[in-house]
């Protein structure tokens, strides 16, 4: 067997114990930034910061706060109005781009990396809405992305849950327009892009883990 | 404006384009440019031919993006492409240095230090600054990181549509463990927010870092002597997309034996020592190879840099409102040579020309996969690392 093969196994569980332990890594600029010193109202260019505060669905994760903010590199920043006990046992996934920089689409499919294996938490990916259970979509709304974001959601059987990951999603972010002006958006997933586990406790949230 | 196959922007009554490979101080007036070719599909009166249009939303793909392949059988005869359903007409016109950085560094986040390190030199030299030599070498540090990591991504796309699972599964592991390690040194896992026009915006700690990328990358080399030895893998990559000739980029342009790369000439690469990769071929094969010795060569790059660059501090107190130049450069991001040209006038941007890589490697792409089969295509694809987000116009 080659020598590589063989240190991969060496390597012993790789896989993180999150959502049960703690996440193991976060990218800490696309988590929340808190305010630690000086003046509360740095400049933001998505004006996301008011009273001391972060408004999480806005934030860039641009850095331009700092040193007055720092990331509180806590994972747990999505917000899910709903909680589909009936996805327990299994969810499947479908990832639309209606105008990405590819990042949000990268950390997407990153959750599908070892260090992540998603199949332990019943997670996985379909290559069509028919099969999904819930549409995660990034990126801004690009108006010829309008009439394919609006027919793979009626492709979906119910309860089709829409997940807005990323700021451009979820608010335009710099460079346009919000998902939620064509869809009802029931997760939202902040960060620019998220952090792969900050997708994967979103994705928990939604299904009535917490 | 749309991309065209060279960057270049019209003011008064001249057109200035940027060559590729060579930054030149003084910019060119020239009479006319090429405009990109775009290929219809006429369908021909051969009832055996059809037509399939895939996308623009498919789960086989990264990006959003539509294609007409028209097929014979199995072989497919021609492909017409439409990039521009997610194209997001980024906005640069009228806004300040900084706020246009923002924008530039998510043309493509996946290359984003490749990006903003270009931005941020054509400002600096656009004003003047000196910036200190520490900041270039810490830029070229990100630059072949985010060039590991993309090629890594492209192993990965490639070993997973070829069944490859453990390889896959271990370049997927590598790729991880790498993203971690910007997280921690970098404070975000795609390097936005890092640079800054003078300077960088946030401490950066880099102890350690090319310690593991080495380590990263000597996995790597493993992994890939045992794909080589595969025949299963070879021959799934032979003859797939073969692109000949200079219309190409990066990988793509390197992976047909042209030894043509924009860090040769970079002032950021001055002294530092690597070799150019180059294959024979022109096909996925090559690309594949091309792709994995560069991987080895970025992790000796980062080697030599950071022997210059500790403990950076942040360094961005620079002024340059006001200003009004006109400057020019590019880059040679993970999928080839990225070049633009700005105009600014009160230090707001008035007029900008840009061409990514990905705008040639599609055009190399949708002329190289006839003659291949159906189920080449999303392989052949794949092979290019091409970038949908970066062929999007800017205004
Ligand atoms: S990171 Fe950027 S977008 Fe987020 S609060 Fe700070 S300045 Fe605003
Ligand atoms: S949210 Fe950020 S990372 Fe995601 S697509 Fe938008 S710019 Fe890219």
């Amino acid at each position: 067997m080659k020598a590589w093969i063989l240190r991969s196994f060496k390597k012993g569980i790789i896989t993180s114990k999150f959502p049960k332990g703690k996440n193991e890594s976060a990218s800490p600029w696309s988590t929340l930034p808190i305010y630690t010193k000086g003046r509360q109202d740095p400049y933001c260019p998505v004006d996301a910061i008011a009273e001391g505060r972060v408004d999480a669905n806005r934030c860039i994760s641009c850095g331009l706060c700092y040193p007055e903010y720092e990331p509180s590199t806590d994972i747990h920043g999505s917000v899910s109005s709903v909680s589909v006990k009936a996805l327990k046992k299994s969810i499947r996934l479908y990832q639309i781009d209606v105008g990405t920089c590819g990042a949000c689409n990268v950390e997407i499919m990153t959750i599908a990396s070892p260090q992540y294996d998603i199949a332990r938490l019943g997670i996985s990916f379909t290559n069509t809405p028919r099969q999904a259970d819930a549409l995660l979509v990034s990126g801004i709304l690009t108006e010829n992305m309008r009439e394919p974001l609006k027919r793979a959601y009626e492709a979906m059987a119910e309860p089709r849950i829409v997940f807005a990951v990323g700021a451009c999603a979820i608010s335009g972010s710099l460079l346009g327009k919000a998902v939620s002006e064509a869809l009802r958006v029931d997760v939202t997933v902040p960060g620019c892009p998220p952090d792969p586990f900050t997708i994967i406790d979103a994705v928990q949230k939604a299904r009535g883990f917490k | 404006m749309r991309q065209k196959d060279i960057a270049f922007i019209e003011s008064g009554n001249s057109l200035y384009t940027l060559d590729r490979f060579t930054e030149l101080p003084v910019l060119r007036a020239q009479s006319n440019t090429t405009g990109m070719q775009r290929e219809n599909i006429s369908t021909p009166d051969n009832n055996t031919l059809s037509v399939f249009p895939y996308g623009p939303s498919s789960g086989g793909m990264v990006e959003s993006v539509y294609f007409d392949i028209l097929t014979q059988g199995e072989r497919i005869q021609k492909v017409s492409y439409d990039a521009g359903y997610k194209n997001r007409s980024i906005k640069l016109w009228g806004l300040s240095m900084s706020e246009a950085l923002l924008r530039i560094e998510r043309m493509n986040g996946v290359h984003s230090a490749a990006y903003s390190s270009m931005f941020c030199n054509i400002c600096e030299s656009g004003i003047g600054l000196d910036v200190p030599e520490e900041i270039g070498y810490l830029r070229v540090a990100m630059m072949e990181a985010e060039r590991i990591s993309s090629h890594l991504f492209v192993a990965s796309r490639l070993t997973g549509g070829a069944s490859q699972n453990i390889a896959h599964m271990n370049i997927l592991l590598l790729r991880e463990e790498l993203l971690r390690t910007f997280a921690s040194v970098f404070g975000h896992r795609y390097f936005f927010g890092v640079n800054r026009i003078g300077g960088i915006g946030r401490p950066v700690d880099i102890k350690g870092f090319q310690k593991k990328v080495r380590q990263i990358s000597d996995e790597y080399k493993e992994i890939f002597r045992t794909l080589m030895d595969s025949r299963v893998f070879i021959d799934r990559l032979d003859k797939s997309a073969i692109i000949r000739g200079e219309n190409s980029s990066g990988p793509t342009m390197r992976g047909a034996g042209i030894k043509k790369d924009g860090r040769n000439s970079h002032r950021y690469y001055e002294d530092l020592e690597f070799q150019t990769i180059t294959a024979d071929g022109g096909d996925a094969l090559a690309r594949f190879i091309v792709r994995s010795g560069e991987i080895q060569e970025s992790a000796g790059i980062i080697e030599q840099v950071l022997s210059h660059a500790e403990n950076l501090k942040m360094n961005i107190s620079v002024n340059h409102e006001g200003s009004a130049f006109m400057s020019g450069g590019y880059m040679e991001t993970p999928s080839g040579d990225a070049s633009m040209i700005i105009k600014t006038e009160s230090g707001k941007l008035v007029a900008m020309g840009f061409r990514s890589p990905s705008i040639l490697n599609m055009e190399a792409f949708a002329e190289s996969i006839g003659g291949n089969t159906f189920a080449d295509f999303l392989f052949g694809y794949e092979s290019l690392g091409i970038w949908i987000c970066e062929m999007g116009d800017l205004l």
